[in-house]
């Protein structure tokens, strides 16, 4: 299966930028603007990760890189391809698990097998590549079932089964993940893992930051249309896995007035969220944060009911960089 | 060799859309009316079909009729796609636009020239076997294509057009129902409906096919048959056109 994949993989040289993403910009209908000024590039073999919200971008992005939109503004070449001209050769060579189904009104292995057909599979190896994939990802039992009829988690497992039936030098993956019990979430991701070590690039959007965390080597972290961060996992937890998370919440009292005063006495690269009487503070001097919520708490009369510290995670790097006013960092 | 984009795209329409419930709907309806409507109206209209038995008079309607029915399968492929993502997944793979409209177009063109001769086997075996020339049979083929095409077209027009499924599928109900019997299929147009009624037949490209293919299978072709083609033809085009337009300019799904 890995063959053709493998070969032309190699029409594009190693660590050559197989996405460049310049300035990007979309908008529907010329109002609402899905992506703003977007910027990065993905090199051969590489596992990108675009988290956010929803609506915050990332299938408009996909969709834009896939071709199936076209970027109101901003450059982009896929496999140093221009999507204006060569659209029908980038998607030749590109792989798409999107967000939303798509089946034909047919069984399991009628989908994979017609699959095989639409992208010019010949008949041996197509049916090999079909038991592979049903075998693989645990379809035996349902390979006889219509699409329609399974559950969610079936159909996902269909749909990025089916994609394996070609062969691509990027596959992107729009949330695929969505409704798979943790064992087949595991073996999906394995199993891509196992694609990316052949040359594969992935593109894989995600609410799921434990995958990310398992799958990517780059995280981009988007809102608002705007990447808000973007660098390596390990740069990433470098830069903000010293900190520290500080949940607390006040009991009766002025906690505006608290939160209001704490704000003005962090330093530079403190963050503080505040929501009603809670409040969530990054910082990387825990024991001096520490110090002043007891401070502040004395001066305003108004007592700490509850206090958690911990060691940051993605989760609140995404939480933080998502927040307004959140913290950006990003190295395309 | 490689298999064209094209081909691979007509023959998957074909798997997907000959289920047996599609088949049901695209050959047991047309079917039904010329069994039913056939025997059923034997005895009333003997007359108004010109000595023929109603049934011979029928065929070729039922035959020109799979047009339309084509033209449905056609139109609901791109609706199914669209509601079913399948259209989006196709235009993320090896597919222009353009492929996935002429494979649809193709497939219609398919469906109604066999539905046409689904037909005709049907009543050989009712009316016995008629006696079609060669140009006859390539008017009869020529024409049912070229409706297909147009009502292929048109359906296309409404499903590029039309968001929501219960409005499709009454849309859909509507055309058949109207074009099918504001049209020479079933009854000749005759002086003694009224006007409107008449006008409607006139304007029905429907009335162009079935007369063109009644000609053929009767070996009965005039110019008059001939100048339907043309106006069916001219008809295509500007429809086909409106059809590429909307299809272009829609969204490919319908999240």
């Amino acid at each position: 299966m890995t063959g053709r994949l493998a070969s032309t993989a190699q029409a594009t040289p190693a660590q050559a930028p197989v996405l460049e993403v310049k300035d990007l910009h979309h908008s529907y209908d010329g109002k609402r603007e899905a992506l703003q000024g977007v910027s990065f590039t993905i090199r051969r073999g590489e596992v990108f990760g675009l988290l956010g919200k929803n609506g915050a971008g990332k299938s408009t992005l996909i969709k834009v890189m896939t071709t199936l939109l076209r970027p109101t503004q901003g450059s982009l070449r896929v496999l140093g391809m221009d999507p204006a001209r060569d659209g029908q050769r980038i998607r030749r060579r590109i792989g798409v698990v999107q967000q939303g189904e798509s089946f034909d009104f047919t069984t399991v292995q009628g989908n994979l097998d017609i699959y095989g057909i639409l992208w010019g599979i010949p008949k041996e190896e197509r049916e090999r590549r079909r038991d592979a994939l049903i075998q693989r990802f645990g379809l035996e039992d349902l390979r006889k079932r219509r699409s329609f009829d399974l559950s969610g988690g079936q159909k996902r497992r269909v749909q990025v089964a089916r994609e394996f039936m070609h062969d691509m030098d990027i596959l992107f993956l729009d949330e695929p993940t969505v409704g798979l019990d943790v064992i087949m979430r595991r073996s999906l991701l394995d199993s891509i893992r196992g694609e990316v070590s052949r040359g594969l690039t992935v593109v894989f959007t995600t609410h799921n930051l434990e995958e990310a965390d398992y799958l990517c080597d780059r995280i981009a972290v988007i809102d608002g249309g705007k990447i808000l961060v973007l660098d390596s996992l390990e740069n990433l937890k470098r830069l903000y896995g010293g900190k520290r998370t500080m949940e607390i919440t006040l009991g009766a009292g002025d906690a505006p007035g608290y939160f209001q005063a704490l704000k003005t006495r962090l330093g530079p690269t403190d963050s503080l969220t505040v929501e009603d009487r809670s409040g969530i503070l990054l910082t990387d001097e825990p024991k001096h944060a520490l110090s002043l919520l007891v401070e502040l708490s004395q001066k305003q009369a108004i007592q700490i009911e509850w206090l958690n510290i911990r060691k940051n995670t993605l989760e609140d790097v995404f939480l933080h960089s998502v927040e307004p006013g959140g913290q950006t960092h990003a190295d395309p | 060799m490689p298999i064209p984009n094209l081909l691979r795209l007509i023959y998957r329409n074909t798997r997907v859309n000959t289920d047996p419930g599609s088949l049901i709907i695209l050959l047991g309806l047309p079917a039904l009316y010329l069994v039913f409507f056939g025997f059923g109206f034997q005895s009333l209209a003997g007359a108004a079909a010109g000595g023929k038995s109603y049934l011979a008079y029928l065929t070729p309607g039922i035959m020109a009729f799979q047009a339309v029915m084509a033209g449905t399968v056609g139109g609901s492929m791109l609706w199914a796609d669209r509601r079913y993502g399948m259209l989006a997944q196709l235009l993320v793979g090896p597919f222009t636009r353009l492929q996935y409209l002429l494979g649809i177009m193709f497939t219609s063109v398919l469906f109604g020239l066999g539905g046409a001769v689904v037909m005709l086997a049907l009543a050989s075996l009712l009316v016995g076997a008629g006696t079609v020339t060669l140009i006859g049979a390539g008017v009869m083929l020529g024409t049912i294509a070229l409706g297909s095409i147009f009502f292929g077209s048109l359906m296309l027009l409404v499903s590029a057009l039309v968001k929501s499924n219960n409005a499709y599928n009454s849309i859909q109900i509507l055309v058949i129902f109207v074009v099918n019997f504001a049209s020479t299929v079933f009854y000749p147009l005759s002086s003694g409906l009224p006007l409107a009624i008449q006008v409607l037949f006139h304007l029905n490209p429907l009335t162009y096919v079935a007369d063109a293919v009644r000609g053929a299978y009767f070996s009965q072709l005039t110019p008059t048959e001939g100048w339907q083609v043309l106006v069916l033809a001219g008809e295509t085009v500007v429809v086909l056109y409106l059809a590429i337009r909307a299809y272009m300019r829609s969204d490919v799904s319908m999240e």
